[in-house]
């Protein structure tokens, strides 16, 4: 039986960092294809290429058995392979019943938009997916689960052969899971394949027929998802040696500075408490998803908390703001960096100066060589690869990027600086130029939270290791406690059976 | 090996040298219809009607360049001047009056700004019913009458000279010119706004007070309407309630976004402004001189604005696609954000009504 | 249990939409309520007359401004095809006073989707935001109706009598322009319910995105909007030749900004993607009503700008406010399930 979809030999890389290297993966009709790996292992990327959102360097797509290129997302569309994200695509104007057939209406005499049929037709497609919608429904009123579905009938509607489900179960309550499920397995009845990218290993377990492994860009492996327990899937997943031990350095670990007391954002997390000292690079893992960004933003005053509080130096601290948390010497590296953390048209200069901008400028004027001089302390301390401070961002790889985002935050002095996946995306010589700089901050007397998906870096450089899922808090690990299997499954909160 | 900065910079300078160009082109144009054009006395007298214009679009320019718009920047500047000619026609002192109207037409901005900055409504759309509100505001304040004979000393501002020949409103532009230049490329207040309009969730990011800027934004848009009513009184010498209810807008909307000012915000210059400004004024002068009609100018002036803004995408197209010819092999792309959409990418997540779903 | 507070949610977000077009009938009422008392000869036959042909024009080409603001887009220069399409159908008649006015309405028609046309390219394939380049048009063809005009007006007793006479024509008692106008919007609901493309507006408002992967073709869409704009401002221009006979260079000036306040008014929403025909006519005829009302009641008719003005930034105000707060209720009501959803689990 030929596959539907058969990807051979894909990669793909960003300016020498391989996303994907050689991927090769057969995806049959019929069958709840689960992809899992870590946060970079390849999963966005092959989802990316699916869907013509980017184009491999190397390798070929074969629908059908015949070579495709998928130049742009409606190629894809038309080829019968859809993407369903987090943040689910509908029409929040229109009804269920147009949402499902958005550009394709049922057309009645004189090709007029025949509104009974399309309630009926839409109904049936609900009611076959097991869906308790009405096709009356404005979309507007619907929560993340409905929309959800919506798009799944959507898609059915359109014919899809190929739903690819990124996360879908992030924001669900347990009885939507379920009634999820319970469609894809329709789903599925119906000859549609569906690969399905989740971390809940439960989850695999309950839905997948066959599951697929990446790794650091690699395939790992493939196989029906009966042959595999929760345990040899994390080994799979994390099954590298850490030989690249970063070189941390002695840091004497002091008073406690901040205090993370029952921290609560209704429906995101809840009952966080942690503490860190001087000189402690803690670090906080968990899949994408469990919060810990969003904890991040919580402290930094991006997003104001439900509940709980936040001591610094024993004293209350109130987040109203990041220009507040600035002042109290808390300094945030989002995990977005273009998105977030730079002004791409502008020069290193502007970005670095720009959260210190009123210590620069003295009644307000601008002094640019008092930037360019700050850029230029950062370049040199960063071993930042540009050929001028007034050089734009945009013209600088990965990591020089978030080499000037550090330069941004440091500037301001922080006491408690949060790193939201540092050396994401970044190749490995300004990685390690990264961890020198966090250990040797450490040692400074800085207090470093570092959040990362990347095992090896949260291992090699935290004296401590919070893992967190879905909004809690699940383990404190020791330095010494702490390994990959442990983190992943606190992480995936799997009960490690005996042996 | 260029960098990114070295070969934006050239853009940027190719973009005023241009202008210049395009004044001197204009300029032998003009010449052509008549030689009286390159009298000196002509050539500094050419821009003085249109004075009132250019300070408008100074202070427009500040909205775009943080992402936003502001239409009812004429508006704001009648009501103001109407509100002067009442108060100053009942007896309140001159003086008082043009500062009580300079006052109203801040708040009238402030009013602008609370309602985009704190309330986060759409600018287009609030600032096209402050457009109608403040006009109506007008009518309300002076009906059909007309108000004129301000002293002396008082319109010289906008219609008075210097030993017969040098226009005290040319100083007055060029004074506010450098001023704002300065306020815009010199101080932090201008950085915050080319960081707003780039990117807003970055600037908030970094501590910048993001509500606090937009609003003093309209606010300073609102104050430069008010400096414009004082110039347009002076040299127009009456009011009406339906002043400049015509092609000026177009005019101030042309000359910023002719001046290299990127409509969708975080780029743009006050020198580039000035000198469109100049071949705004230059066009009208010529096309005066020429005897066009005003709907004709007008006509000339609303395809002017139109090529502005195709010429503006064309350069950015260009740029982005020499971006990754240039830099493939070099660059790391996000892996959240589709090749070469980053720079959009955050103007089209955020939803703009009026702005098209074409983008 | 699960449908029952799923059934308050959407029964929210239902309500709100209802609400906004029953927020203006109620408003109209509540208006001609209290003109009937405050102001003299309001609730007569013949002030009913002069409201429906007023209101008539604002109508026509409300109904082609709604289908491009649905598409997340503004048409401005609907008042200088007003003017222009005016003037094209006075001076053809005047000239050629047998020509049936049927065939000088689809003239004045044809020239405003042009017109329409020229909007749809600047936008769609230019990429021009449409403020800007319907600020732009708005001069242009303004220019273009001075240009035609070389500065002279047509004059009354230059036109065909079968012209003049349409204006006051009342077949059924309703003025003929009203029946123009009844016929135009029922068409315009007719199609924005029935024909598959004009659904597409729709979409297109809603979420751009997501109406270009599911195969919608949006720039010939947003073109489609705009053509149709500028035809219903041609139409919208004859009425006004027939209404007002003599036509000069600066008719239909300031136009645009009533027939964007009617629709505004009228629950368009200006970010796009909903809104409907019931809505804008009830919205001129709120807005119509009003100024009228204040003509007899004689206050200053300067009043009128400022109202439309404030008008619109109240609408968009009270929008916005509605929609975030619905949608914070329902962003709130979702994180507390899913909380005590999990916190249950948790338990387990």
């Amino acid at each position: 039986m030929t596959a539907l979809v058969d990807l051979r030999g894909l990669s793909k890389s960003y300016g020498g960092v391989h996303a994907l290297a050689d991927v090769s993966v057969s995806i049959d009709s019929g069958t709840v294809h689960a992809l899992v790996g870590e946060n970079g292992a390849g999963k966005s990327t092959l989802v990316k290429l699916l869907t013509g959102v980017i184009q491999p360097d190397e390798g070929e797509l074969v629908v059908d058995g015949e070579s495709q290129r998928i130049g742009d997302p409606q190629t894809a569309h038309r080829l019968g392979i859809v993407a369903m994200y987090q943040e689910p695509t509908v029409f929040p104007d229109l009804t269920v019943a147009e949402n499902v057939f958005a550009g394709r209406h049922p057309r009645g005499p004189g090709r007029t938009v025949d509104w009974s049929r399309m309630r009926a037709d839409a109904g049936r497609i609900l009611e076959d997916l097991g869906v308790e919608l009405a096709p009356g429904t404005p979309v507007r009123g619907l929560g993340v689960a409905d929309r959800q579905l919506l798009e799944i009938a959507k898609a059915l509607s359109s014919s899809a052969r190929l739903l690819i489900m990124d996360e879908p179960t992030a924001a669900l309550s347990p009885n939507e899971v379920e009634n999820l499920f319970a469609t894809v397995r329709k789903l599925r009845e119906r000859g549609v394949a569906v690969v399905f990218i989740s971390h809940r290993l439960e989850e695999v377990d309950a839905i997948a027929d066959v599951v697929t492994v990446l790794r650091d860009g690699r395939h790992i492996a493939t196989r029906p998802a009966a042959e595999l327990s929760h345990g040899e899937i994390v080994r799979l997943m994390v099954g590298r040696s850490l030989d690249a031990l970063f070189p941390k350095e002695e840091a004497e670990i002091g008073d406690v500075v901040l205090e993370v007391d029952g921290l609560r954002r209704r429906g995101v997390f809840s009952h966080v408490s942690f503490e860190l000292r001087r000189g402690e690079i803690v670090g906080l893992a968990g899949f994408v998803g469990a919060g810990r960004s969003e904890v991040a933003r919580a402290i930094f005053g991006i997003d104001r908390p439900d509940g709980g509080e936040i001591r610094i130096d024993g004293r209350r601290f109130r987040p109203r703001s990041p220009r507040a948390a600035l002042r109290r010497g808390l300094a945030y590296l989002p995990e977005d960096r273009l998105q977030q953390g730079l002004v791409q048209p502008m020069s290193i200069a502007v970005n670095a100066s720009l959260a210190v901008l009123p210590d620069l400028t003295p009644a307000g004027i601008l002094q640019p060589w008092r930037e360019r001089r700050l850029a230029r302390r950062f370049i040199e301390q960063l071993r930042i690869k540009a050929t001028s401070p007034a050089q734009a961002v945009r013209g600088l790889s990965g990591g020089n990027q978030q080499k000037v985002v550090l330069s941004k935050w440091l500037a301001a002095e922080p006491r408690i600086l949060i790193l939201d996946e540092p050396t994401h995306g970044v190749d490995v010589g300004t990685k390690a130029d990264v961890h020198r700089t966090i250990s040797h901050l450490a040692a400074q007397g800085l207090t470093i939270l570092l959040i990362s998906s990347e095992l090896p870096e949260v291992l090699g450089m935290s004296d401590r290791v919070l893992v967190m899922r879905e909004g809690r808090l699940v383990a404190e690990l020791s330095r010494s406690e702490a390994t990959q299997e442990r983190v992943i499954e606190a992480a995936a909160g799997v009960q490690e059976a005996a042996a | 090996m260029r960098t990114v900065g070295q070969l934006a910079w050239k853009a940027v300078a190719r973009w005023e040298m241009l202008l210049v160009l395009l004044i001197l082109a204009a300029g032998v144009w003009s010449w052509t219809l008549s030689s009286f054009f390159l009298r000196r006395a002509n050539l500094l007298d050419l821009a003085t009607p249109y004075v009132f214009l250019g300070l408008l679009a100074f202070g427009l320019t500040f909205v775009v360049i943080a992402g936003e718009i502001d239409i009812s920047v004429v508006s704001t500047m009648a009501v103001s001047a109407v509100c002067f000619a009442q108060l100053w026609d009942s007896g309140v002192n001159v003086w008082l009056a043009a500062a009580a109207a300079l006052a109203l037409a801040t708040g009238l901005g402030l009013v602008n700004g609370v309602l985009i900055g704190v309330l986060d409504l759409p600018s287009l759309a609030v600032t096209l019913g402050t457009l109608a509100a403040y006009r109506g505001l007008a009518y309300v304040v002076l009906g059909g009458d007309a108000i004129a004979g301000f002293p002396t000393h008082f319109t010289n501002i906008g219609g008075g000279y210097i030993s017969n020949e040098l226009p005290i409103a040319l100083l007055v532009m060029l004074a506010f010119a450098v001023a704002l230049g300065l306020l815009l490329h010199a101080t932090r207040f201008g950085r915050y706004l080319y960081v707003l309009g780039s990117n807003r969730e970055a600037a908030r990011f970094s501590g910048i007070p993001v509500m606090r800027t937009r609003v003093t934004v309209f606010a300073l848009s609102g104050f430069m309407a008010g400096v414009a009513a004082v110039v347009y009184l002076g040299f127009f010498g009456s009011i009406q309630a339906d002043a400049a209810s015509g092609s000026e807008l177009i005019d101030v909307v042309t000359a910023v976004v002719l001046g290299g000012v990127d409509i969708f915000g975080g780029s743009g210059s006050m020198l580039g402004v000035l000198l469109a400004f100049v071949l705004v004024a230059e066009l009208r002068n010529g096309m005066q001189l020429a005897n066009w009609s005003g709907a004709t100018q007008d006509m000339v002036i609303g395809g002017l604005l139109v090529g502005a803004i195709l010429a503006g995408n064309a350069v950015r197209a260009a740029q982005a696609r020499g971006w990754r010819l240039g830099m493939a092999g070099r660059r790391w792309k996000e892996v959240h954000h589709a090749e070469g959409q980053e720079e959009v990418s955050v103007r089209a997540t955020l939803k703009t009504p009026g702005g098209g779903s074409t983008r | 249990m699960n449908t029952r507070r799923f059934v308050s949610a959407q029964a929210l977000a239902e309500a709100v939409v209802r609400l906004r077009e029953l927020g203006i009938f109620v408003a109209l009422a509540f208006t001609i309520l209290f003109f009937s008392v405050r102001a003299t000869n309001f609730m007569t036959a013949d002030n009913w007359r002069d409201i429906a042909t007023d209101v008539s024009m604002v109508v026509v080409v409300a109904v082609g401004q709604t289908m491009v603001v649905l598409t997340r887009n503004i048409d401005l220069s609907v008042g200088s095809i007003v003017g222009l399409t005016a003037y094209v159908s006075s001076n053809t008649l005047a000239d050629h006073h047998g020509l049936p006015i049927v065939v000088t309405a689809l003239i004045a028609m044809g020239i405003g989707a042009l017109c329409g046309l020229g909007n749809g390219l600047l936008v769609a394939v230019g990429k021009i935001p449409a403020i800007i380049a319907t600020l732009a048009t708005l001069a242009i063809y303004r220019g273009v109706l001075f240009e035609v005009t070389h500065g002279q007006n047509v004059f009354a007793s230059q036109l065909p009598q079968s012209f003049l006479d349409l204006a006051a024509k009342k077949p059924l008692g309703v003025p003929s322009l009203a029946w123009i106008a009844i016929g135009v919007a029922l068409v315009g609901a007719a199609l924005l319910r029935w024909a598959p493309w004009a659904r597409d507006f729709y979409a297109v408002g809603s979420n751009p995105d997501a109406a270009r992967l599911a195969g919608i073709p949006v720039a010939r869409r947003v073109m489609t909007a705009f053509v149709i704009s500028g035809a219903l401002a041609g139409l919208g221009g004859f009425m006004f030749a027939a209404r007002f006979a003599s036509v000069d260079a600066v008719a239909g000036r300031g136009f645009e900004l009533d027939v964007v306040t009617a629709v505004v008014i009228g629950g368009v929403n200006v970010f796009g993607g909903s809104g409907s025909v019931l809505g804008a006519v009830l919205g001129a005829l709120l807005v119509t009503t009003i100024q009228d009302g204040f003509t007899l009641m004689r206050v200053d008719e300067f009043w009128k700008i400022f109202f439309n003005g404030a008008a619109i930034v109240v609408a968009v105000t009270v929008d916005a406010l509605i929609t975030k707060r619905v949608q914070e209720a329902l962003r709130r009501r979702r994180r507390a399930e899913l909380l005590t959803a999990h916190e249950r689990a948790a338990e387990t």
